[in-house]
């Protein structure tokens, strides 16, 4: 298996799971939105530092201010061509990374890919409007599960998969702690002192929404939503497929199928430790985002190693 | 389909000047004859699904923007019978071994020019010899390990070779993916007739790379090296990578050693390379010693490939045959190198290099095609008859200025082959380019890539001038049932 071909699979999934996370957070956003009472705002600013992007919202939006109006905020985040981390730009570069590899591919993936970004390019500056959000936001979410879908159904099982499933599953890692921590650090701002307990644990609620984990953690945890439990769950659990942990060990298990790179070994390795180790009702006291923060510098130091080891090949 | 009223201009492949059909085209014609229009009709709508599907495109540059476009197919196959075909695939066979012994000599001793059979100015002011190649012995003594030579039928109803493509020729892709739609679209015709298959190829291609590994004995690394996905024939060289199961690499796919080994870039670490089937320039192939700022070679290549420690196919330099100047001389190789007459003519040159023959040509630019020596894809090119007074002079001022790069030929009639129309079949005229395949065998297709020109009388048959595509048969008449 050639260096770039890999890469290039490894970056495809990495960036088709990116759209659909970043689609499923905007989406959990604007469906909360609606359920406040006129006395709770809901605050955008936290999904737009969850992606990077507050500096180049403001000057993308300078009129904003403090406060930015959701269909600005949902331009910004879903159709922005002018924002590296808008979910368009991840499908247009999840199509073109794949354009150079599309004879690895099953060619139903390069349609799937195609369509979301006629789509995205076409249609959907139509669609930001609230009345029609929830077809944009699953019309996004059905195809990024369709291309995960197709893979796992039809791609062979060799090398290549292998690193798409790592892309995957590191990509996922780092969307979680994302989501965690724009979640942490409060989507909704109550004006009266006694909603706030209510709303706190209503926008825990939200974040496990938008990864999809919210009927999972019913089953598994059998407790009212609190921030302590949400957070254990999303980081610790061994069977929901979203979780930090969950995401880790799957990537251990994977790198027995590819050639050994102890560098990639001992970092995954420190990574679940971390994990492990991590006490989730003290870090909701403290506010989670500096260890979120932790881990997502760890997750790239391993993406580094990752790319040491097998893409950047060098002459011996 | 009602075949009462197909007249054809010129030559065809499948009627004959009675109306009737050729003994090779016999059983197509009366299957064809027994189908309604709409049974036509229908079967043309479904082999363009299928060719579609199957994602035969060539990429065309327009509006700014990469389109694959289809190339058109026409359901109507060109037929040929075996015993012209064995004679004809035995005249290619002899054509392919003089230029690679030319091209050998053309780098080694040049005794072909110290004899005075070929005069030497011509190397002087080739713009595809490499000086680069002199003194290098590749493997077998092979340059143009993959050839496709064009072939035109004139009036005469004889074949003659119109030139050899000897760098990077294309389009076999399409020949293979043509006999997959015709097979699906005239299964009946293939139980009754014996049309000899085309889809050994890939195999014998790979055999050909395989010969050339710089290290027998073992299992060779072959790979080939596309410019990318932005190149015309980008589909043709993702195709035959699968269907020989080497890999497609690009130029940062491969670096080359201190030990002058070619590598790939692998996830399990460098691989070394043995053989690269190349579709990318010469000029392109190494920014160590030609274009210094090109992205899609690799460093250092020319200098693994020098050092034996990696097999080029086709070789650098061996463009230099690959010359409409060169090509007049082909007869002339074939006597000096192998003692025999041409088994396949030529069709006549005239140079311009010559003062006789270029007043003859001068004289004659009406009747004449002049051509470019260098130039493919049907550039370039002056149609006497079809010119217009502003255009031969633009030619002669050119011929004067540079006769090198300039011959003439007496314009063919081109045979036809019908293709279908709304209106019933239609006469269209037709080319024929097999593939030649040379190492420590030489092998050629059956038949080959028949090219179509799609405008009623137009000449040009190339896909990027409106060309299409049809399936070629190579039929064998004793064994029919």
């Amino acid at each position: 298996m050639l260096s770039r071909v890999a890469e290039n699979l490894y970056w495809f999934a990495r960036y088709v799971r990116r759209a659909e996370n970043l689609a499923r957070l905007v989406g959990v956003g604007s469906q909360l939105q609606l359920d406040l009472p006129r006395s709770v705002k809901f605050m955008w600013q936290p999904m737009i530092d969850t992606v990077g992007g507050a500096a180049l919202f403001k000057t993308r939006y300078p009129d904003a201010g403090s406060a930015p109006a959701d269909v600005d905020v949902m331009r910004f985040l879903l159709l922005d061509e002018g924002n590296p981390s808008s979910l368009r730009r991840s499908i247009d570069t999840a199509r073109e990374v794949m354009r150079s590899i599309r004879d690895t591919l099953p060619p139903q993936i390069w349609e799937v890919v195609t369509d979301l970004h006629m789509f995205l390019e076409g249609d959907a500056e139509r669609l930001v409007t609230r009345r029609h959000r929830v077809d944009l936001i699953s019309r996004i979410v059905d195809g990024c599960l369709k291309i995960s879908g197709l893979v796992t159904a039809t791609v062979s099982r060799d090398i290549g998969f292998q690193f798409m499933q790592f892309g995957t599953a590191i990509e996922q890692a780092d969307m979680t702690t994302r989501i965690i921590d724009a979640g942490a650090s409060g989507l909704v701002a109550p004006r009266k002192e006694e909603d706030r307990e209510t709303f706190r644990n209503l926008q825990w609620m939200a974040v496990l929404s938008s990864l999809a984990a919210d009927q999972t953690y019913r089953r598994y945890v059998r407790r009212r939503v609190t921030g302590e439990h949400a957070l254990q769950f999303l980081l610790q659990s061994d069977t929901f497929p979203r979780s930090v942990y969950f995401c880790l060990t799957r990537m251990q298990r994977m790198l027995g199928a590819m050639p050994p790179r102890p560098d990639v070994k001992t970092k995954l390795d420190s990574l679940v430790d971390s994990i492990r180790s991590a006490d989730p009702g003290a870090l909701v006291v403290k506010n989670p985002a500096s260890f979120m923060d932790e881990i997502q510098l760890e997750l790239r130091e391993l993406h580094d190693a990752v790319a040491g080891g097998y893409f950047n090949v060098a002459a011996a | 389909m009602d075949w009462t009223n197909y007249r054809s201009p010129a030559f065809d492949e499948l009627i004959g000047a009675d109306g009737g059909p050729r003994p090779a085209a016999g059983h197509l014609i009366a299957y064809l004859s027994k189908l309604s229009d709409r049974d036509v009709a229908a079967r043309q709508v479904a082999a363009s699904a299928i060719a579609r599907v199957s994602g035969i495109t060539f990429t065309v540059y327009s509006d700014g923007r990469n389109v694959d476009r289809p190339l058109p197919f026409d359901l109507i196959p060109r037929v040929l019978a075996r015993s012209e075909w064995e004679r004809t695939e035995a005249g290619l066979k002899q054509r392919i071994r003089a230029l690679n012994l030319f091209i050998s000599d053309v780098y080694g001793e040049q005794r072909i020019f110290k004899d005075k059979v070929v005069p030497a100015e011509l190397l002087a002011n080739s713009v595809n010899f490499r000086r680069e190649c002199i003194g290098v012995k590749p493997p077998l003594g092979i340059w143009a390990h993959v050839c496709g030579s064009d072939l035109v039928r004139d009036a005469d109803g004889k074949l003659y070779a119109l030139e050899d493509n000897l760098r990077i020729p294309s389009g076999v892709s399409y020949m293979l993916e043509n006999r997959i739609v015709a097979k699906r679209v005239f299964p009946e015709l293939f139980e009754t007739c014996t049309i000899l298959p085309v889809d050994e190829y890939p195999m014998q291609l790979y055999e050909t790379l395989a010969a050339l590994s710089p290290r027998p004995g073992e299992q060779p690394v072959i790979v080939l090296l596309t410019p990318g996905v932005f190149n015309s024939a980008y589909f043709e060289h993702t195709y035959l990578a699968q269907a020989m199961g080497i890999e497609l690499v690009e130029g940062s796919d491969l670096f080359v050693g201190e030990d002058d080994c070619t590598y790939m870039r692998t996830v399990y670490g460098p691989q070394r390379v043995d053989v690269i089937y190349r579709r990318v320039d010469d000029l392109f192939l190494d920014p160590e010693v030609f274009k210094p700022d090109s992205v899609l070679g690799v460093r250092g290549l020319m200098r693994s490939w020098r050092a034996g420690k990696v097999a080029l196919a086709n070789a650098p330099g061996a463009g230099v045959a690959d010359d409409k100047v060169v090509f007049a001389y082909v007869p002339k190789m074939i006597e000096y190198y192998l003692g025999e007459d041409a088994l396949l003519p030529n069709v006549p040159s005239f140079l311009c290099t010559d003062e006789g023959e270029r007043r003859y040509v001068l004289d004659h630019l009406g009747e004449l095609v002049v051509k470019p020596a260098n130039e493919s894809g049907g550039y370039g090119m002056l149609i006497g008859p079809r010119s217009t007074k502003k255009q031969r002079d633009k030619f002669r001022k050119l011929v004067v200025a540079d006769p090198r790069n300039y011959i003439a030929q007496p314009t063919l009639s081109l045979s036809t082959v019908p293709i279908v129309t709304p209106r019933g079949p239609s006469p269209r005229h037709v080319d024929l380019r097999p593939f030649i395949l040379s190492s420590s065998n030489i092998y050629v297709t059956t038949g080959g890539l028949t090219r179509v020109a799609m405008k009623r009388g137009s000449l040009v048959v190339n896909s990027s001038q409106g060309g299409g595509a049809k399936d070629t048969w190579v039929v064998d008449l004793e064994d029919a049932s």
